[in-house]
């Protein structure tokens, strides 16, 4: 193992055919459960100082280095308060030891459907930067997954950073998970959603985007119609939509039909918050535990 | 009596307890099975069946036998041909010509290291004749069903069990005439409750390290009943008891699923063989699959006749229990489930009819308070449902119609003074039942009950020349701290301090019998033999004592570390002198066990298939009323608040009782709604991982206030105790599905309620709903 | 420097230095439970799910069992055998002996290091810091009551209340 503290060495390392490696969670307990065997040459990332910074652009958007923390995000101030649905996800991520192990630029190429950061990434826009030994390209988010665990980064391709635009003013985002449990769950539904709203306090633009009902985060399309109506309105559309794109499977965690139902549950709960935030309110990350959806059942505004 | 105050745990006063293990265990200093290990160990693997049901065409073992690294391959033809079963002689070691659950073990290899191993397990060759899976209860019970046992009528069994085909052990309780009753009730209700299984889910996977030194051999393991464990490797052996030594390291939580003979005499065996010390240590995987001890899933039909006032006139169950592919110790399921489904109300006219259910699933063995949760839920769950027929109050049907001291159960015994009607009235109080609440939230109430285990035990007391004591005990301390208050029952008797004492526990060659940690029975039963050993001991002292002050020895009294003359303290001298005075000629050895008490008589039943489970001694009470708050747009229910009021009896650790009713709450609201195992067509588990078996975390962790109902109960244990360990397991998942059929307006017919079940009982209620505007 | 490492490790344990040779792949715990000696830390599940592995990497919880031995180079680990100070049991260990927040025991190693975690990011904990600070570490002995007690002591008595 090749334990890499620039960047270069690692592309280097990964040109060679090591595979990269940070907190190593997925591929370690991947490997003891037999999917896949550990790779013969592994470097390890997480010591490369670059990629564990958070940058503020100057536009108002954000660079986050691949190495970047679950922590980091959840913790960090300007993340949880432009860039909410985000720091929902990754405060839901495991367990606290799987949030400062675990990284976004591991959780993105990792490329699981039921992943939580997908589909806040997917509404807040955002961007991959590839880099290699012969050059550097941006995916949009939504382009680099293909399938169920897998991304259209070249084997030689390492994730660097992930962008997020600046977020427009008077929006807001939110990211909510169905949880059996108060901890410890992988989404059986979740969705995320971005909100701008207009000077009346309707919707002016409104992104939804569902984890774990589909192969791959599945954004929800047609939304774009429902600019100028009411937040409740786009709410209850954005849910309709959702439970009807869904293509959920069933299995251990839930049925289809249940997927196909919550989906929709998640989603409005999801615009309600991402409007609720766009119209300048401060709710604490994670949505989840704030307002008590999710995993608590309450009425949406009313902490348990 | 004494009503102890109800208050939150967390506002408890600071405690004293200080358990003796405690320092062991918090420096990580304490050693677990798992962590031991020998020069020269070896690692031992399992070949599991690759069917449910299937008959082996062939078996061939060389090529593992012939890997460098493996020193010994064992199946059946290197084992005695032993049949071996405490209710029902149908389980051998290995898999003899069929394996009938995915768990069975085929073959076990031990080698050099635990890759080494693995490869040779994968090198064993298998083939199969697939036989008919057999996993529907009520299927499995038809004349025409194929059997999961061909040869059951050859198989040995205990006296009172009655069997029959794919029925391992049939159960009946019947008490006057059912029948005429039901048929002259006001209001017949029945309802059909399924409970899945579920597992215990100790955090340490079992582990076992065997070692011969000539013909004697040395096994550390992680078991909850080392006489057990030792008697079933003398039986699979053939090897007499004095050559077989347990001894079990600290034990990572058990819950019952470390209880039987398990894995012993495998590594034995394979140690013998290799003529090297072997180790076993269990994967996640392996400890959801293997073991005979899941908490058996059921189905149970309940039917209650009532008259309008509420008052319960008559009921019938019907109950089928899954015992999986081999009867571990669920010989008594069917009676002690029967009792639990007839509940703890008087009842006049009462037939509950039991089926303990081969099937080819993972075989059912006891789990802390085994059949009682769920059959608890579902009559409790019933019972909700009367209260909405008669339009009663659920709690006012409970007191109306639950035992109370000197009243008759359902079984026929009258109850010498209990705590039930208290225990209603303390944790409802506490609970705020009846105050508003939130329409998406609402109190559920369950009562439970349970018996207190009479069995023998034994231990020993000494004290040194220097006055420091010995408390060498059979039993097993599997974390309850039940063991660790022995030291305080030892002090008591012999006017020193609990820390004047050591335990020397859990090795069958140092120590008398003990039933071990199961049953809730180490206070009960052992703590009764320590203090008659201690009273051995304090009757040595006064001797010395009254040698010494020139006193009668029957007035000697001992206190403080000192033994002084009644109403004179002043005469005194200190136990530790006497100690040394001992230690020059005959020491201070004291060893007790005293009688156990007897079963209570029944009057006017009769049981069929009687196994000792339908008279309660000293038996446990308790009342759970749990505040739950449920998301009607997902099902996702959470308990938010949990009030319990428990009659155990005296109560002699606080610190330890409490910490049993919030460790027996919690894996109750597991138990109530994400624990519950999920089988495909063939009878494999789908959710053997801790990712998909989901325990409750500290995050879900509700308040729980308990109070304890305090009557010393005669017949019962030390100072009037009773159990305790299993009885908070009761109630709780019960009383959580009243308080969802509460918000529902039904309850939720499958245990766990999970969040998808809640959800479809909810869209089922709408649509009731709907088809009534309908209709009217 | 970029680091190339063979089987030839030193892993820092609790302030000493251990140098052990292991293959490829090994994880922390098993290198600390076996080549290392220290087996007070624990393996109750292999999928980070339960936490009794859970060890401390410069003062942030790791699932020991999850985790690559040759990634802890260079880093500081602390297993529960680091918790005794001069003697002395660390405060989150009296406070869990006299709480009664140890029943069979076997988590506790694990929730020692994740509750050190949380009360080193965390010093004045709310009751829900604690429970989501805990929600890594399973325990199905005690409910939590008693554990989360134990830490809502601690860290007042780390903060010198």
């Amino acid at each position: 193992m090749l334990i890499a503290s620039t960047l270069d060495d690692a592309l280097a390392a990964v040109a060679a055919g090591a595979r990269p490696i940070a907190g190593g969670s997925d591929l370690v307990v991947g490997a003891r459960h037999g999917k896949a065997p550990l790779p013969a040459s592994l470097v390890a990332i997480d010591r490369i100082a670059e990629l564990q910074t958070v940058t503020e652009t100057a536009d108002g958007g954000l660079v986050l280095g691949a190495g970047v923390s679950h922590h980091v995000i959840e913790t960090h101030p300007v993340i949880t308060g432009h860039f909410s649905g985000l720091a929902d996800a990754s405060a839901l991520v495991g367990s606290p030891s799987t949030r400062h192990v675990g990284t976004i630029g591991g959780n993105v190429m990792n490329g699981s459907p039921a992943m939580d950061t997908g589909a806040p990434l997917v509404v807040l826009g955002a961007t991959v930067e590839l880099r290699s030994t012969t050059g550097t390209r941006t995916v949009s988010i939504g382009d680099l997954w293909t399938g169920p665990g897998r991304t259209a980064a070249a084997p030689d391709e390492l994730c660097v950073a992930v962008h997020l635009p600046a977020p427009p003013p008077r929006s807001g985002s939110a990211y909510v998970r169905l949880e059996y449990r108060r901890a410890m769950e992988i989404a059986v539904v979740g969705a995320a959603a971005a909100v701008t709203l207009d000077a009346d306090g309707d919707v002016a633009s409104i992104s939804v985007a569902l984890s774990a009902v589909a192969p791959t985060i599945l954004a929800v399309s047609g939304l774009t119609g429902l600019a100028g109506r009411s937040v409740a309105d786009v709410a209850a559309a954005a849910a309709e939509a959702a439970a009807e794109q869904a293509r959920p499977i069933s299995d251990l965690r839930a049925s289809d039909r249940y997927r196909r139902h919550t989906v929709g549950v998640m989603a409005r709960r999801a615009v309600e918050a991402a409007a609720r935030r766009a119209a300048g309110e401060t709710i604490a990350v994670p949505v989840n535990r704030a307002l008590g959806i999710g995993a608590v059942a309450a009425t949406p505004g009313a902490p348990s | 009596m004494t009503v102890t105050e109800p208050r939150p745990t967390n506002d408890a006063p600071r405690p004293r307890f200080v358990r003796a293990d405690g320092p062991d265990k918090v420096t990580g200093t304490g050693r677990y099975t798992a962590d031991l290990t020998l020069t020269g160990v070896l690692a031992a693997k399992f070949r599991y069946a690759d069917h449910t049901h299937a008959r082996i065409t062939r078996l061939d073992v060389s090529a593992a036998r012939s890997m460098p690294g493996v020193l010994a391959v064992l199946t059946a033809d290197d084992v005695p041909d032993v049949r071996y079963g405490p209710f029902v002689q149908d389980r051998t070691l290995f898999a003899r010509d069929v394996v009938r659950f995915e768990g069975e073990i085929v073959a076990a290899v031990a080698a050099t290291t635990a890759e080494i191993a693995q490869r040779a397990v994968d090198a064993i060759v298998v083939e199969y004749e697939p036989l008919p899976v057999v996993t529907d209860l009520e299927a499995a019970l038809a004349a025409d069903s194929p059997l999961v046992h061909e040869g059951w009528e050859s198989y040995g069994s205990a006296d009172p069990i009655v069997r029959d085909r794919n029925d391992a052990s049939f159960s009946s309780i019947t008490k006057g005439d059912p029948d005429a009753a039901m048929a002259a009730a006001d209001l017949v209700v029945t309802s059909r409750y399924v409970a899945d299984a579920s597992h215990a889910a100790p955090i340490e996977p079992r582990a076992v390290l065997a070692q011969w030194e000539g013909d004697k051999v040395t096994i550390w393991t992680s078991t909850q009943v080392p006489y057990d464990a030792r008697a079933g490797v003398c039986e699979t052996l053939e090897l007499p008891a004095n050559r077989v030594r347990i001894i079990v390291p600290h034990l990572g939580g058990g819950f019952g699923g470390k209880c039987g003979f398990h894995y012993e005499a495998h590594v034995a065996a394979l140690a013998r063989a290799a003529r090297r010390p072997v180790r076993l240590v269990f994967s996640r995987r392996e400890e959801f699959l293997a073991p005979d001890r899941r908490r058996e899933g059921m189905v149970i039909d309940i039917t209650t006749g009532l008259r309008r006032d509420g008052t319960i006139v008559a009921r019938t169950g019907w109950i089928a229990i899954d015992n999986g592919a081999y009867t571990a110790d669920s010989g008594f399921f069917p009676q002690l489930a029967a009792m639990h489904v007839a509940g703890p109300y008087r009842i006049p006219n009462v037939r509950v009819e039991a089926h303990l259910v081969y099937t080819n699933h993972q075989p059912s063995g006891s789990v802390r308070a085994p059949t009682a949760p769920q059959a608890c839920w579902a009559l409790e769950s019933h019972t909700d449902e009367l209260a909405r027929a008669v339009g009663m109050d659920p709690v006012a049907i409970r007191k109306l119609n639950a035992v109370d001291t000197g009243a008759e159960g359902p079984s026929g015994q009258t109850y010498d003074e209990i705590g039930l009607q208290q225990c209603i009235d303390a944790a409802t109080a506490a609970a705020g039942y009846g105050g508003e609440l939130p329409d998406d939230e609402a109190i559920g109430v369950a009562i439970g009950w349970w018996p207190s285990f009479s069995a023998p035990s034994g231990a020993y007391v000494r004290i040194d020349g220097d006055g420091s004591g010995q408390i060498i005990t059979g039993a097993q301390e599997c974390g309850t701290g039940a063991v660790m208050t022995l030291r305080q029952l030892a002090a008591d008797e012999l006017g020193m301090q609990p820390e004047d004492f050591q335990l020397i526990y859990q090795d069958t060659s140092v120590a008398p019998y003990d039933m071990g940690a199961t049953g809730s029975q180490t206070l009960f039963n052992n703590g009764r033999a320590v203090v008659a050993a201690a009273g051995q001991v304090a009757e040595q002292l006064k001797q010395l004592a009254a040698e010494q002050l020139e006193a009668s020895p029957a007035d000697i009294v001992l206190a403080d570390g000192q033994a002084h003359v009644a109403g004179t303290p002043s005469r005194s001298v200190p136990i530790t002198e006497l100690a040394g005075i001992a230690a020059g000629g005959e020491l201070l050895i004291g060893h007790g066990s005293g009688q156990p008490p007897g079963a209570p008589p029944l009057v006017g039943s009769s049981c069929v298939g009687d196994v000792g489970m339908a008279a309660f001694i000293a038996p446990q009470f308790s009342c759970h009323a749990v505040r739950v708050k449920l998301d009607r747009d997902t099902g996702v229910a959470r308990v938010l608040e949990v009030s319990t009021a428990h009659d155990s009896g005296t109560i002699l650790n606080p610190v330890g009782a409490h910490g049993q009713v919030e460790g027996g709450v919690l894996m109750g609201i597991g138990q109530a709604l994400t624990e519950g195992t999920r089988y495909d067509d063939d009878g494999r588990q789908r959710n053997a991982a801790m990712l998909e078996y989901k325990l409750q975390t500290c995050a879900d962790a509700p308040t729980i206030r308990t109070t304890f109902i305090e009557i010393p109960t005669p017949d019962a244990g030390p100072r009037g105790a009773k159990g305790l360990a299993e009885a908070p397991n009761v109630a709780t998942a019960a009383a959580i599905s009243n308080a969802i059929a509460a918000i529902v307006g039904r309850p939720v017919r499958q245990l766990p309620m999970t969040a998808e079940r809640v959800w479809e009982t909810i869209a089922d209620a709408a649509e009731a709903a709907a088809q009534d505007g309908v209709a009217s | 420097m970029s680091q190339s490492l063979d089987r030839d490790l030193v892993l820092t344990v609790n302030g000493i230095a251990y140098p052990v040779s292991v293959d490829h792949g090994r994880n922390l715990l098993s290198v600390l439970r076996t080549e290392v000696g220290l087996t007070g830390t624990k393996e109750g599940c292999d999928d980070c799910e339960c936490g009794a592995c859970m060890v401390l990497l410069d003062g942030q919880p790791v699932n020991s069992c999850s985790y690559l031995a040759a990634q802890a180079v260079g880093r500081e680990i602390t297993t529960v055998e680091g918790m005794v100070r001069d003697g002395e049991l660390h405060p989150i260990q009296r406070n869990l002996l006299e709480e009664g927040g140890v029943q069979c025991g076997f988590c506790t190693p694990g929730m020692i290091m994740s509750a050190t975690a949380l009360l080193a990011r965390t010093p004045d904990p709310t009751d829900e810091d604690i429970r989501i600070g805990l929600s890594g570490n399973l325990c199905r002995c005690t409910g939590y009551a008693k554990i989360i007690a134990a830490v809502r002591r601690t860290a007042a008595d780390l903060r010198g209340e």
